[in-house]
């Protein structure tokens, strides 16, 4: 049996966050959660956690989103990176360019966010064209 | 030397947090809070943890500068780019290269700097005025204002994609008000600063009373104002006639007393608001963080009424220019002034029709 896969989901709605939490655990997933960018951040600094992937929101108090994945992608380049945006377009096309692998508008079906998060863990599992 | 982050707030051992973690990530940092709060102090210390700490801070204050100064200071310009620029001169995007450029008062940037400003930002590429060349730069930018850049972008006037290119790492620094723990640390730093700074004065330490009047003012000039405070009692040795120099505190009429993280949920008083709106209007035209001897050294009337007078028509000759496709007959008629005054004022004030 593999090892479950590791996720960080950041959010600054609580609400979201339990939804997120609930749902990915359920599907097996080991998912740790944060409030904010600050609180991510020092999970990924963390030496006792090791992460496979992060879903984050851009818009939020202190460390962005976009600021979150510009660190992860410098310090933490295997981590593969969703980001979702409810803010127009601006934070989406920055998180783009900060090098997010996905970038999701909200609302985002948690179903489509989960097939994203095992086609980019294991890409063999991938037989579907994009 | 610059100031210390002091503080045994919540919010400010959250901000200490956050600037060891960002500190050497180099990503764009927005500072907001009001007039006095720090902002510059948490600039200086973002650089002074950050590996670039051997290279410029550079400051520059964006509202205190006309446009087009502004622009040539920023970008620098070439001999003979206009008129009186006798020699080269690098720009502040030069001087911060590797280091960091301090944008303060960046909510008061005029539009058309903006967007050059975001062209900057996403390509790390400028020319100085009058030249054909792009340079490349390396700075670090910390930008900060007092202003709500979210209203100033529904006010269309604030560009939204700047805002969230700025809006990477994002320090709110809450009023001193909002976080009444930090009084006290405060008051000590600055008796034991000046105390050093002057070892001859003879201001004394606040008895355990006026400590507690002092813990319990509500500060509407922030840190800055607190620490003129101090600066005042080294001179006047009075801690009396320094209470009765403060603005009337409206918390003492109504106790409202807000300590970090359990907000009472009342509305701000519109008195305090009141307080403070006269407050920042009185800034734009004095420096009220300078002592109260020299302050009121700089407080005529005359002076005064005399930069926001010429401020108020600068704008409205601006205005009706630009409503006239800068017909300076058709503006001057409007304005009911002569044509040769309207050309006066233009150049005193220094308004010219855009480049095209």
């Amino acid at each position: 049996m593999a090892e479950p896969t590791k996720l960080l989901i950041v959010d600054d709605n609580e609400d979201i966050l339990s939804t997120f939490y609930e749902f990915f655990n359920s599907m097996g997933y080991e998912v740790k959660t944060a409030i904010d960018g600050l609180v991510a951040l020092k999970l990924l600094r963390d030496e006792s956690l090791f992460f496979d992937c992060l879903i984050t929101d851009l818009v939020m108090p202190n460390i962005s989103g976009v600021g979150l994945i510009s660190i992860v992608k410098k310090e933490y380049p295997h981590l593969k990176i969703i980001a979702m945006t409810g803010y127009g377009d601006q934070p989406g096309s920055l998180a783009s360019e900060a090098q997010a692998d996905v970038v999701l508008f909200k609302p985002v079906d948690l179903f489509k966010i989960e097939d994203k998060v095992s086609k980019l863990i294991n890409p063999q599992n991938d037989n579907t064209e994009d | 030397m610059s100031t210390p982050l002091i503080g045994v707030s919540k919010s400010i051992l959250k901000i200490k947090e956050l600037i060891n973690h960002v500190a050497n990530t180099c990503l764009n940092v927005l500072i907001t809070g009001e007039t006095g709060v720090g902002k510059e102090v948490v600039a200086q210390s973002l650089y002074a943890e950050s590996n670039r700490n051997h290279k410029n801070f550079v400051k520059i204050n964006c509202a205190a500068l006309p446009e087009t100064l502004l622009e040539s200071e920023l970008y620098g310009y070439e001999k003979g780019a206009f008129t009186g620029a006798h020699r080269k001169r690098p720009g502040k995007f030069q001087t911060a290269d590797k280091g960091v450029l301090f944008l303060d008062e960046i909510g008061d940037m005029p539009l058309a700097l903006q967007s050059k400003m975001l062209h900057v930002l996403q390509s790390g590429e400028f020319s100085p005025l009058g030249s054909d060349h792009e340079l490349k730069t390396d700075v670090w930018v910390i930008a900060a204002t007092n202003h709500n850049l979210e209203e100033r972008i529904a006010q269309k006037n604030f560009r939204e994609d700047l805002f969230y290119r700025l809006n990477i790492i994002k320090i709110d620094i809450p009023p001193l008000r909002k976080r009444k723990e930090d009084i006290s640390p405060l008051i000590e730093y600055y008796l034991r600063l000046y105390k050093s700074e002057y070892p001859n004065n003879k201001g004394t330490k606040p008895d355990s009373d006026t400590f507690a009047k002092l813990c319990d003012y509500s500060w509407p000039g922030n840190v800055r104002q607190l620490q003129n405070c101090i600066k005042q009692q080294m001179v006047l040795n009075s801690w009396s006639k320094i209470f009765e120099e403060l603005p009337k505190d409206p918390a003492e009429n109504i106790p409202d007393i807000q300590t970090d993280g359990q907000e009472n949920g009342t509305q701000p008083l519109e008195i305090d608001e009141l307080a403070d709106k006269r407050s920042i209007l009185i800034s734009e035209f004095v420096d009220l963080s300078t002592s109260s001897d020299k302050l009121f050294e700089d407080i005529s009337l005359k002076k005064i009424k005399k930069i926001a007078s010429d401020r108020v028509e600068k704008e409205v000759i601006t205005f009706v220019l630009e409503k006239v496709g800068w017909n300076r007959s058709r503006a001057a008629k409007i304005l009911k002034i002569s044509y040769k005054t309207l050309l006066y004022k233009m150049t005193e004030f220094d308004i010219h029709p855009p480049v095209k």
